[in-house]
């Protein structure tokens, strides 16, 4: 048996990881070679608008189209994921809500940031040739995102009120809340393919921002050189 | 359901076509003669009564009306309407409103639900309770209003043109019921032919307009009728050229394969984006790199 731990003894005897800690609470705060991109609370938002994400997309897919009715299997059946995909829509609007306000104020475009606007932009961030030495916290691809979700989850929802509760609307209207659902699952997906790839297998190192909350300084130098200055230079000055 | 006729021809929600490959049945068809209605809604009672229906609470509506729309436990409603006509005279409508069960069927595109909406070779569009999921897109596909969600049993209903007396060999239970002949049963042929002839007699007798209601935008439809202004479909509550919704059509016929194809082209181009540029690293000598120096 081990000693009995007591509270003012148990405080100092854990070892316990540094950064991790730190991450609870804190971001852009540098922690040995890491630093804190994504503090807790940012990282439950984000995995929790993912799940209903996922749940939503694999829901409704099999209502979409018979080529993936098979998922259905996955939830017991066609019937439930027409109870579950819409209740789930709900969660998903809530959670992306939380997510808008979380990030809002972050997330404003600068005129550097509208160049993602243009198709030469992102294809110059792509072949790695964008001059990210000016690249804050967030770059203009990532801002484009976060308005797009915000956007995108908007139109589906609104849509989706229309196809769960069709009596009081006309059948132009629900014919349209077919074609608006539909134009916007559809650019959601792809545009999620790419933001899934863009945060592994494309730019390594991304993805422990989500996951363990720190990026490497390395890392931070290379995608993000203007919130590198900003965070070390802080951390100098303490 | 083994007879041939109710081999199935047409199903909701299938990849590869749903035909049943069997050598093509005669289309069955429901007659109505408009005109030799009197509304005594014999055919509503034997509808409830052969379906087993539930009670539904009656509406005054202005008119000898049941109800103001079809609903889920009432498939087959009497139509009445007092139509002043463009030369100051007066017509008592009457139409007995039901499913058409169309030759395309809008309910059978819209339907996300593999084998919910079925089109029997005898031309029959049926709901399968057991696949019917009860999202309600089949009333949106349906240009004339038919199918009705049921809270009772979270699916959809609407009138199965009595597939299961058709299928041993008896009329309708409206048909069966209906006094005064306004109603037949028999081959969509038959009644074709049927409903020209009372098109000729009506012509004859004053009615220059009358016609056979059998709109060619869905493909004709297994329900004939016999209108005696036949120029005027809309006082009898028919849509005068009606289509699968462009809105369903553009969902299914385009939609659908330009997002399928959408997400392979975006997991593809990801996949080409790696093996063409790889992942994104510090350059070479990457002590002094960019973000360090001066700005």
């Amino acid at each position: 048996m081990s000693e009995v731990a007591l509270p003012g003894q148990t405080k100092r005897t854990g070892v316990g990881d540094a950064a991790v800690v730190r991450a609870r609470e804190d971001e852009d705060v540098v922690v040995g070679g890491e630093i804190v991109r994504h503090r807790l609370s940012s990282r439950v938002i984000h995995w929790t608008v993912a799940l209903f994400f996922f749940v939503c997309l694999f829901t409704g897919l099999p209502i979409w189209t018979p080529l993936f009715g098979w998922m259905a299997t996955l939830f017991g059946g066609l019937s439930v994921c027409r109870w579950l995909h819409p209740w789930t829509g709900v969660a998903f609007s809530i959670a992306t809500l939380v997510m808008f306000v979380h990030w809002f104020s972050e997330m404003k475009l600068t005129d550097k940031d509208r160049e993602f606007l243009t198709p030469g932009g992102i294809i110059r961030y792509m072949r790695y040739q964008g001059d990210d030495s000016e690249v804050g916290k967030y770059n203009g691809g990532q801002k484009l995102l976060f308005w797009a979700a915000a956007l995108g989850a908007l139109g589906l929802l609104l849509s989706g009120i229309v196809m769960w509760f069709p009596e009081p609307f006309g059948n132009g209207v629900r014919q349209l809340s077919y074609v608006v659902h539909d134009i916007a699952f559809i650019l959601f997906v792809a545009m999620i393919i790419g933001h899934i790839y863009l945060g592994t297998a494309a730019e390594p190192g991304t993805f422990s921002a989500i996951v363990r909350g720190t990026v490497t300084k390395e890392w931070a130098r290379l995608h993000h050189p203007k919130w590198y200055r900003q965070v070390t230079g802080d951390a100098k000055k303490r | 359901m083994n007879s041939p006729g109710l081999q199935i021809r047409r199903s909701s929600a299938q990849m590869w076509g749903g035909g049943s490959g069997q050598r093509k049945m005669p289309v069955v068809s429901k007659y109505i003669d408009t005109s030799t209605c009197i509304g005594c809604k014999a055919c509503e009672v034997a509808c409830q009564e052969w379906n087993d229906l539930g009670n539904v609470r009656t509406v005054q509506v202005g008119s000898y009306q049941t109800v103001p729309t079809l609903h889920a436990d009432l498939w087959n409603l009497i139509k009445f309407n007092e139509q002043t006509l463009p030369d100051g005279g007066f017509a008592w409508l009457m139409r007995k409103d039901q499913c058409m069960h169309c030759a395309d069927p809008g309910c059978l595109k819209a339907c996300p639900a593999p084998g919910a909406i079925v089109q029997y070779e005898n031309g029959i569009v049926d709901v399968n309770p057991e696949a019917c999921i009860g999202c309600k897109m089949c009333e949106t596909g349906c240009p004339f209003d038919v199918p009705r969600y049921a809270a009772r049993t979270d699916k959809m209903a609407k009138c199965t043109l009595c597939v299961d007396r058709v299928d041993v060999g008896l009329e309708p239970a409206c048909v069966k019921a209906c006094p005064t002949g306004c109603l037949h049963f028999g081959t969509k042929d038959d009644m074709l032919a049927l409903a020209d002839s009372r098109v000729e007699q009506l012509r004859a007798n004053g009615f220059a307009q009358a016609s056979v209601y059998n709109p060619k935008g869905v493909g004709g439809t297994s329900v004939v009728t016999v209108l005696s202004h036949g120029d005027h479909p809309e006082w009898y509550g028919l849509p005068k050229d009606p289509h699968v919704p462009t809105g369903v059509r553009f969902w299914k016929n385009v939609l659908r394969p330009v997002g399928v194809i959408a997400f392979a082209a975006a997991f593809f181009a990801m996949v080409g984006h790696y093996l063409t540029f790889g992942p994104k690293k510090p350059k070479e000598g990457g002590e002094k790199s960019r973000g360090e120096g001066p700005v």
